[in-house]
């Protein structure tokens, strides 16, 4: 079998490569290490918790409402640090670029990259840059690596019966204004991508309280990270519709394409599992930052093994992790 | 001649009463011996003068049975000198679970008789009738593997049990007012309204227009009377969905067109809920805005009871549940879950074991294989593996088959909602424990996101069993013969062998192997499921012509919506392909302006029937493309069609247009189904098969189904009508079993 494009859209059929690609038995180097699968890697070094992690991107159109590839790869980074409890430090930025780009597009990301670091209060410290063939890439990919410092290192499998279930903010706002760019709908102006560093809002919430998981909902969007999250921490998860934040416009583009919110990615937001004593100061910590601002508690987890949606009319659903492309099926 | 023998009768054979039945033809006849029952089957040792006689007598069976083999032996032991009833035995369990049993006719008149035993008396049943699957633990059927367990009979009912002259011998169900389950009378917050007949004050607050919910055989209904429809409808939030009702025959008599066929079904011991045409379409509005409505007879004493006493014709009676959930079997969750809707709860202290909601026909096919009708069994040979298959998604149920048996559970309903799902793998172990079958194969879906699918997945591995997915409208077919065959599948969706979605589907062959020879055109979904709830995308989806955008824009479509649609449709964006029957009836109906978006399964389509009901169709031009050896039917030229002759009425007056529209529906509908039945013929005459199996949702359309058969025979093809499972996805999980059996 070879490689094809749903391998890589972060569903299920994503996992079966993952399977080859993770295949290292050198995977550890003391802490956490590849077979977590988590967003970043733990190496303690005298006492003190090295977080480590890298993301290629590649992002179709290069410049979007919201932000363009060089911001989604610096917050990308910073992001995945800042999920495993990590105050980001510095980090690595490598450039592959297809011939025939606009230098003055260059520039562009790199303002937009150094702009995204000023925010998140870290540094890109070194780099690498490569030109390839015209047609052998679709413009550019940026590959960004990061270190940061954990205190309390927080994973993505640590919830706990009984812990509420707090996003940070609206979901599926940077998925859905993608593709409508991307496709050409005139859906308004109103959808911008929410392409964000989040350590700071994270710092907020690590010092009101205990959290006991936590991810960012990236690829495969909410949907993908909440199962990943109650799988590998053999829990239920109840959600409650009612309290799920989604903003208007981004609903209604949704319903417009076809497209769930909760399926899609976003760059700016962070779900975590909070003990129920902790969750209204945790709360309120979120949202007294500005990215922060419609942080919701929107669920609990209980004993099982699915994600729940409970909908406005008292029925209940499934949140099922993406599977590639969906297929029809209401007959 | 014979004086002996040892008699093995198989097949339904358990609670039906066929102890006391071959007890009684022995002691008319002289005969000593014994009778015991061995789960699926009865063995009978006997020996006596008259034994031929016997023979003959017994081999009809009571009322309820069935008999596959019927087998005699030379006599093995010794006879005591009398004849006996010994106890069950475990045995071979794959024979039946019985389905419950509507009330028969003696048992009415027992509790109608002043004074008598078991006067007024709503849990009333005999050996002939009353709960059986419902209230199993576990086989053989007996009392005390039942939910009676917890009643243990009266002196009189002990005495009717095991006196062999009366209708109640060996009566598993026996019970009376002084040792059966009670009636409670509650209101919302749980009060019990003591009352000297509970019944009376039930059947007075439903005529004062309260709504109750009211525990049966299977579960909890809920129900009211005529003037409270509406009211009802909107505390469901379901406003456009008809519910069923439940009326003595005379009145539904006069309400419907009752063809004799029909009121068989209606009086049999099933009791299911037919849906019946309306004699004056636009009656009874608020319970059913279709042509056609659900009636049920009283099935129970207490229905009876409730009756006798009621002033109102007739009661609405839903399934207290939401559309696809399980229904509600416990008053807690009763009481929970109902406390917006319902004021009252009748209920009673007979635990029901097993779930199972009413089963519906129309026209003599089934549209809800449950109560009465389910755990459904068949004889088939698959094999020698054991098989499991667990059905599509939406109406899911599930089948199970070991040695030449294929047991098929109620309807279950659709299993993306989560206690539905869970009711799917309750049903399975329920299966797995009364059969004692462990399955070597699991058969599913095609599809890869149906969580049917996933389950079966998980259950595979976990039992060691071979995972087979079996193509959905493949199992259709299969469901309804294992002849060879064309095949005609039309419904709203399956996943198709090239990973679009289907619908519209003709094959030629022979299970396992039928070959797609035929199909509706793909047509565009733009949006995937999202056409599916609003029908007027799937509209676009098959004729891009600014008149449909001129049309949704004067209907209140905005711009913005607009032209995302039709940039959708341009940018083949979330747009995948259909040959769905289903969808493209859901765009007539849309392109009529009869439903703009679906608020239940199948709403569109079935609006787009009632509609037709009305008008009168005129035959318009077909056009079918061959590409190598694969036809299709054009439906993008009967939509243009339907829009052309649509167009003009639009500025009509709502009489003129209502009428037009009705003629177009009629038409349309008509074209279509000769349009898949040319497909069909031109794949009989290509294939030299002359039989013609139809199946999918789609048939159960009366004009569509009768339009097709007449086609076919027509052209000296004789059609094959699936009457023993569903034609919707209620028969999928069987013909998975086929499917995977003679794989
Ligand atoms: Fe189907
Ligand atoms: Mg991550
Ligand atoms: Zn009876
Ligand atoms: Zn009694």
């Amino acid at each position: 079998m070879n490689v094809n494009l749903m391998h890589g859209a972060g569903g299920e059929v994503m996992g079966e490569l993952l399977k080859t690609l993770t295949a290292f038995k050198n995977n550890n180097a003391g802490g956490l290490g590849l077979e977590s699968l988590d967003d970043g890697a733990v190496i303690p070094v005298n006492g003190t918790n090295i977080v480590l992690t890298t993301d290629s991107h590649v992002v179709r159109p290069i410049f979007f409402p919201g932000g363009d590839i060089g911001r989604i790869s610096v917050c990308g980074t910073i992001n995945d640090l800042a999920v495993m409890g990590a105050r980001p430090i510095a980090l690595t930025s490598a450039m592959i670029i297809e011939e025939g780009f606009e230098i003055s597009g260059l520039a562009r990301i790199v303002a937009s990259m150094d702009q995204a670091l000023e925010e998140a209060g870290a540094a890109i410290v070194t780099g690498d840059t490569k030109v390839v063939e015209r047609g052998s890439l679709d413009g550019i990919i940026i590959n960004t690596a990061g270190i940061g410092i954990a205190d309390r290192p927080v994973r993505d499998s640590g919830l706990r019966e009984g812990d509420q279930i707090i996003v940070s903010g609206t979901l599926g706002d940077h998925g859905i204004s993608i593709l409508a760019y991307r496709e050409g709908f005139d859906l308004g102006d109103q959808l911008r991508s929410d392409v964000a560093p989040v350590w700071g809002m994270v710092d907020l919430a690590l010092r009101a309280g205990e959290i006991h998981a936590m991810k960012d909902p990236t690829r495969g969007g909410f949907a993908a990270a909440i199962n990943e999250m109650a799988r590998k921490s053999g829990v239920s998860i109840l959600l409650d519709e009612e309290q799920v934040p989604i903003r208007q416009s981004v609903r209604s583009a949704g319903e417009l394409m076809g497209i769930d919110p909760l399926q899609v990615a976003n760059e700016g937001k962070v779900v975590m599992g909070v003990p129920a004593a902790d969750a209204e100061a945790v709360l309120a910590a979120i949202r007294s930052h500005p990215l922060g601002r419609d942080a919701s508690i929107i669920g609990e987890v209980v004993t099982g093994s699915d994600v729940i949606m409970r909908t406005s009319i008292g029925g209940e659903r499934f949140i099922e992790p993406p599977l590639g492309d969906p297929v029809p099926r209401v007959c | 001649m014979r004086r002996s023998g040892t008699i093995i009768i198989r097949g339904i054979v358990q609670g039906v009463g066929f102890r006391p039945f071959v007890y009684a033809a022995a002691r008319s006849l002289g005969i000593h011996g014994s009778v015991t029952n061995l789960g699926s089957e009865v063995i009978i040792h006997a020996e006596g003068e008259k034994f031929d006689e016997f023979l003959r007598k017994i081999r009809i069976g009571p009322r309820l049975s069935g008999i596959d083999d019927f087998l005699v032996y030379p006599l093995e032991g010794v006879i005591a000198d009398d004849f006996r009833i010994l106890e069950s035995g475990p045995g071979n369990l794959t024979g039946l679970i019985p389905p419950d049993v509507a009330i028969c006719e003696h048992c009415i008149a027992d509790i109608s008789e002043k004074g008598g035993h078991y006067s007024r008396y709503w849990a009333t049943s005999c050996v002939d009738c009353g709960p059986r699957y419902s209230i199993i633990r576990a086989l053989p059927y007996d009392r005390i593997r039942t939910t009676m367990d917890l009643f243990p009979p009266c002196p009189i009912c002990e005495g009717e049990y095991t006196n062999p002259l009366l209708r109640r011998h060996h009566a598993q169900t026996i019970a009376c007012a002084r040792c059966g389950p009670t009636l409670t009378l509650m209101d919302r917050d749980g009060n019990s309204l003591t009352d000297t007949d509970t019944i009376q004050r039930a059947a007075e607050l439903l005529d004062a227009g309260k709504i109750l919910a009211i525990r049966g055989i299977g579960g909890f209904h809920i129900a009211c009377i005529e003037s409270a429809a509406e009211r009802l409808k909107s505390l469901l939030g379901r406003t456009e969905q008809p519910l069923a009702i439940m009326a003595e025959y005379d009145i539904a008599e006069e309400m419907t067109i009752i063809h004799p066929e029909d009121a068989e079904i209606l009086r049999s011991p099933a009791r299911p809920i037919v849906v019946l045409e309306k004699r004056d379409h636009s009656a009874h509005e608020t319970i059913s805005n279709l042509h056609t409505i659900g009636v049920m007879l009283p099935y129970t004493g207490l229905h009876h009871l409730l009756f006798s006493h009621l002033t109102s014709p007739l009661l609405v009676m839903t399934s207290a549940n939401s559309p696809g959930d399980p229904m509600i079997t416990e008053i807690d969750q009763a009481m929970s879950r109902l406390r917006g809707t319902v004021e009252y709860f009748l209920t009673h202290n007979r635990e029901i074991m097993n779930r199972c909601d009413d089963s519906v026909v129309r026209d003599g096919l089934i549209i809800r294989l449950s109560r009465g009708m389910a755990p459904k069994r068949s004889r088939v040979d698959l094999g020698e593996k054991a098989i499991l298959a667990v059905g599509p998604e939406l109406n899911a149920n599930a089948t199970i088959y070991n040695d030449g048996i294929c047991i098929t559970s109620p309807h279950i309903g659709n299993i993306r909602n989560p206690p539905t799902l869970r009711y799917l793998e309750e049903t399975v172990d329920r299966l797995r424990t009364l059969t004692g079958i462990t399955p070597e194969i699991i058969a599913c879906d095609a599809h890869p996101q149906f969580l049917s699918t996933r389950y079966a997945k998980n259950l595979a591995e976990e039992l060691g069993a071979d995972l087979i997915p079996v193509q959905h409208h493949r199992a259709h077919i299969a469901a309804a013969t294992v002849e060879e065959c064309i095949g005609i599948a039309i419904d709203g969706v399956g996943y198709g062998d090239d990973q679009t979605v289907w619908g519209g589907e003709i094959f030629a062959g022979k299970v396992p192997e039928y070959a797609r020879v035929g199909h509706l055109e793909e047509v565009l979904m733009p949006g995937g499921d999202t056409a599916t709830r609003h029908p007027e995308r799937m509209l676009y989806g098959i004729i891009q012509r600014d008149e449909i955008l001129d049309l949704l824009k004067a209907r209140g479509w905005n711009d913005v919506a607009l032209s995302a649609l039709a940039h959708q449709v341009e940018r083949r964006f979330n747009t995948t392909t259909t040959t769905s029957t289903g969808r493209v009836l859901d765009a007539a109906s849309a392109l009529l302006g009869l439903c703009r978006e679906r608020t239940y399964d199948g709403e569109p389509a079935m609006r787009l029937e009632a509609a037709a009901a009305q008008g009168s169709p005129t035959d318009w031009e077909i056009i079918i493309h061959d590409s190598g050896g694969t036809a299709t039917l054009l439906t993008t030229h009967l939509m243009e069609k339907a829009l052309t002759e649509y167009l003009p009425y639009t500025s009509e007056l709502p009489m003129v247009r209502r009428r037009g529209v009705a003629d177009i529906a009629a038409s349309f509908q008509h074209n279509l189904a000769r349009g898949i039945a040319h497909l069909a013929v031109l794949a009989a005459e290509e294939n030299g098969i002359m039989k013609a199996a139809l199946s999918g949702g789609v048939c159960y359309n009366r004009m569509i189904r009768r339009t097709i058969c007449s086609e076919l025979s027509d052209h000296g093809i004789t059609p094959i009508i699936n009457t023993e499972y569903p034609l919707g996805d209620g028969c999928i999980s069987y013909g998975q079993t086929i499917m995977a059996g003679r794989r």
